[in-house]
């Protein structure tokens, strides 16, 4: 096994309907957490989307003439989680985006042009949006991340597998930063789409962002650490495509704790959404890794699903970990909870991300 | 970290099914740019592109880009010779860009046509890149890690260079990794409304190229740890040396101008494998055609390898841009350039671009044995990957 | 059609195409510069005048070969204005 460096956190961005801020406005929200409102978004179910004000707030004018929304609020969360860490892209950062859906109304619009008006309809400026890898393509340049980039395309753990595979290059010494995290943005047809998938989370949208640094680097820099990733791992358990598998147990979640040193975590930010299929498998394969199984909070009903929202949970798990506080799933009073925990994802389709995080 | 090497080839591409026929065609120096049959063209000043001739595995229902994945994978792992149990531990790393979105537009033309089409919940759940993963995954019963890249047109490279980070780091001893595009409107009409693509098959390095051609296709491969394919008896084509990822941050469709992106992911890939520049005697050009691509390219490879260096050669020359396939049917065409001991042309070469300093292997395939090869990739958005490739 | 209607319907397509406030584009005078990098341009790249011919093509009828060099007419609305008027002239 490869000599392993320590991941630390950094740096928090957060833009969503509820929460628009660095790791102090986060935690404040996570101190008194209140759902993001719900509006009607297509034929769709109500689902919470950010308003157009909050985000035309953080973008200058000119850059946004050239950026689709979703590539908006991945640059806003990328900034603000850049300005709190402190780091300097000119050293080396790399970029690790997830999302879920990528730019879904870029293609859209793209294909509707052609189709009202034939090739002049065409729009070379929609074009490049087509193609997924765009919100990391536009945020690379709007804060000179020059290293790695990648951007990672599953349903349901998007932003937790970004942050998963940016700790790995920051452990293997690929890279002294990166920036990882996940956005979605809502549109109406895919809010259409998905509920004839018969898919019944709760949908949001937005973008979180976390600066992932070796400890090394972030200490010799006199940055503040708010909080350490001691083992991230991912796998998969056999499903059909964008199906629930029977199958309970799964190594992430050994492999991550055995990275961490072993220790079982105090707490869980698991991934429920409100699809009760695959929220009862999570909640299985919870069981089968732990036995007995800690308090867990998930956000998901709050927040609403969104490819950001994995990457909030490792910000949050952050938060936890200092305060040792957990927010409860209904709203009552928070959790008292100590040592590390472990931020869960389990997907449709199998896939599986997880972390143990502690304090700094 | 571990040593790396390739132990099963697969590749569906415009010269047919399986790594058999797509080698014969580089070698022949065929150009399978030819009139488009898939999609409707009509309209467009740029009408040909690089078809897969018939696409035949799995089932008719699957959208085409999932078959021709399967058709690729399917090959690399009987050619590996993996064992269930090796499967069910084997990672698997996908690069993709425009998943099933061939039939998703069928669906949607129709319905902008005031049709009530058949069936739009499958191919939308098709549509997401990350699709084929799943399908692969459960379809060949791999068990392991599993991921989707998508960096635009260097997919396929980068989900090699991942699925070796994980062998190499130990997180698994054994990955499945390749890309796959199927031709689409969206792709072919964009790139015709950016100007990018020429009337005319493609003529990489050439004085007179005027732009891309499109083409599809899937190649997928085999990674294991070095000393547990020694241990099994494997065969074993060549070794994945080290690679290199950077990112441009320059523009979101023009490179930047003086290469650097370019000439750092070269570096890196030789740094990683502990390799001179005098020792890589092949690259496999990114060599699109575009008029800018080539030009900055080739002043890259110039800056690192030095005037006259490597044989250079594009292979889009022949099946042209395959897109998120690119990387990995590039890859095995540079892993066969080694083993074979061939170097593909630049098939359609005619005059070579005065600012090009080296041999492009124009027309013919040149016999050459090389110790070491790269495969050049760089996406739209500046994303450069270069894989190295050592002979074993 | 006269220079005016012309830049009438530039300004237009600024909104349009270009994504441009529309009280951005009606401020747009006849000489200031378009191409980014130039003082007190509109901040316009490689892929704006992309979007920009295709939508000259489609307005005006004034089809563009890659092959010709048209960085000069593009400078301004005003040089602009009279390459198209001189283009639909010859059609």
């Amino acid at each position: 096994m490869v000599d392993r460096k320590t991941v630390v956190v950094t740096g928090v961005g957060v833009v969503n309907a509820a929460v628009v801020g660095a790791s102090p406005a986060l935690g404040a929200w996570l101190a008194q957490p209140r759902a993001a409102a719900r509006v009607a978004v297509g034929h769709g179910r109500p689902a919470a989307r950010l308003p157009e004000a909050t985000l035309a707030a953080l973008i200058d004018p000119n850059e946004a003439r050239r950026l689709s929304r979703v590539c908006q609020l991945t640059i806003a969360a990328a900034r603000l989680a850049v300005a709190e860490s402190g780091v300097d892209p000119g050293r080396g950062l790399g970029l690790v985006v997830g999302s879920e859906l990528g730019d879904f109304t870029s293609t859209i619009a793209f294909a509707d042009g052609f189709l009202a008006r034939g090739a002049a309809g065409l729009s070379a400026l929609l074009f490049p949006n087509t193609v997924m890898n765009t919100m990391a393509a536009t945020t690379a340049i709007a804060v000179a991340a020059r290293e790695l980039s990648l951007t990672l395309n599953v349903p349901t753990v998007a932003g937790e597998l970004a942050v998963a595979r940016g700790a790995a290059a920051v452990a293997g010494g690929r890279v002294d930063a990166v920036l990882a995290g996940g956005v979605d943005e809502l549109d109406p047809l895919v809010a259409e789409m998905l509920d004839a998938l018969g898919d019944d989370a709760v949908r949001g949208e937005g973008a979180t962002f976390l600066v992932l640094e070796s400890e090394g680097a972030a200490r010799a820099r006199g940055a503040t650490v708010l909080g350490r990733i001691d083992g991230a791992a991912w796998r998969s358990l056999p499903a059909r495509p964008w199906g629930v598998g029977r199958r309970a147990t799964s190594r992430a979640v050994d492999e991550a704790r055995a990275r961490a040193g072993g220790g079982a975590p105090g707490w869980i930010y698991a991934s429920a959404t409100g699809d009760a299929e695959r929220d009862a498998w999570e909640a299985r394969v919870l069981a089968a890794a732990l036995g007995a199984v800690p308090p867990v909070a998930s956000l998901g009903g709050l927040l609403g699903q969104h490819g950001g929202l994995g990457a909030l949970r490792v910000a949050a798990a952050a938060w936890t970990a200092r305060s040792g506080l957990l927010p409860a799933a209904a709203g009552g009073a928070h959790a008292r909870v100590s040592g590390p925990g472990l931020v869960h994802g389990l997907a449709r389709g199998g896939g599986h991300v997880a972390l143990m995080v502690s304090a700094p | 970290m571990r040593r790396v090497v390739v132990t099963g080839l697969g590749a569906v591409s415009p010269f047919g099914s399986g790594v058999k026929a797509y080698w014969a065609g580089l070698a022949a120096g065929t150009c399978a740019i030819r009139p488009l049959t898939v999609i409707d063209a009509g309209g467009f000043r740029c009408r040909i592109a690089a078809e897969v001739p018939e696409v035949s595995s799995g089932s008719p229902r699957r959208s085409r880009a999932d078959r021709l994945a399967l058709g690729a994978a399917v090959e690399a792992l009987d050619d590996a010779g993996l064992s269930a149990a090796d499967r069910a531990e084997a990672a698997l790393v996908t690069g993709a860009v425009g998943g099933g979105m061939l039939e998703a537009e069928a669906w949607y033309w129709a319905r902008a046509r005031g049709e009530r089409p058949p069936g739009w919940a499958a191919a939308l759940r098709a549509i997401l890149p990350g699709s084929h993963a799943e399908a692969l995954g459960h379809r060949l019963r791999l068990g392991g890690p599993r991921h989707t890249v998508v960096t635009a047109c260097s997919s396929g490279a980068v989900a090699l260079a991942e699925a070796a980070d994980l062998v190499a780091d130990g997180v698994v001893d054994v990955a499945v990794a390749g890309g796959v595009d199927a031709m689409t409107r969206m792709c072919f009409m964009g790139f015709n409304a950016l100007k990018l693509l020429d009337p005319e098959p493609c003529r990489p390095f050439d004085r007179d190229r005027r732009g891309m051609s499109i083409g599809e296709g899937a190649a997928f491969v085999v990674v294991e740890a070095a000393e547990r394919a020694r241990a099994r008896g494997a065969r074993v084509h060549a070794e994945l040396a080290g690679h290199g990822m950077t990112t441009d941050a320059f523009h979101v469709t023009a490179p930047e101008p003086e290469g650097e992106g370019m000439a750092r992911a070269m570096r890196a890939a030789l740094a990683a494998a502990r390799v001179s520049p005098s020792a890589v005697g092949y690259v496999n050009a990114h060599g699109t055609a575009t008029p800018q691509n080539d030009r900055i390219e080739a002043r890259a490879i110039a800056r690192v390898f030095g005037e006259g260096g490597p044989l250079v050669s594009s292979t889009k020359s022949m099946i042209g841009h395959t897109m998120a396939a690119a990387g990995a049917l590039e890859a095995v065409a540079t892993i066969l350039a080694l083993t074979q001991e061939l170097i593909p042309p630049t098939a359609t070469l005619v005059t070579p671009d005065s600012e090009v300093t080296f041999d492009c292997v124009p027309r013919v395939a040149r016999e050459a044995a090389v110790e070491c090869a790269i495969s050049n990739s760089f996406g739209f958005g500046g994303q450069n990957v270069t894989l190295l490739f050592r002979r074993i | 059609m006269e220079a005016k209607e012309v830049i009438d319907e530039l300004k237009t397509i600024l909104v349009t195409r270009l994504k441009f406030d529309p009280r951005r584009a009606a401020e747009v005078a006849a000489t200031t510069p378009l191409p980014k990098g130039v003082e007190g341009s509109i901040g316009l790249d490689s892929l704006d005048f992309i979007e920009l011919s295709i939508a000259i093509e489609e307005t005006f009828g004034v089809v563009m070969d890659e092959s010709e060099d048209l960085t000069a007419h593009f400078a301004s609305f005003d040089t602009l204005s009279r390459f198209i008027v001189g283009r639909r002239g010859r059609a």
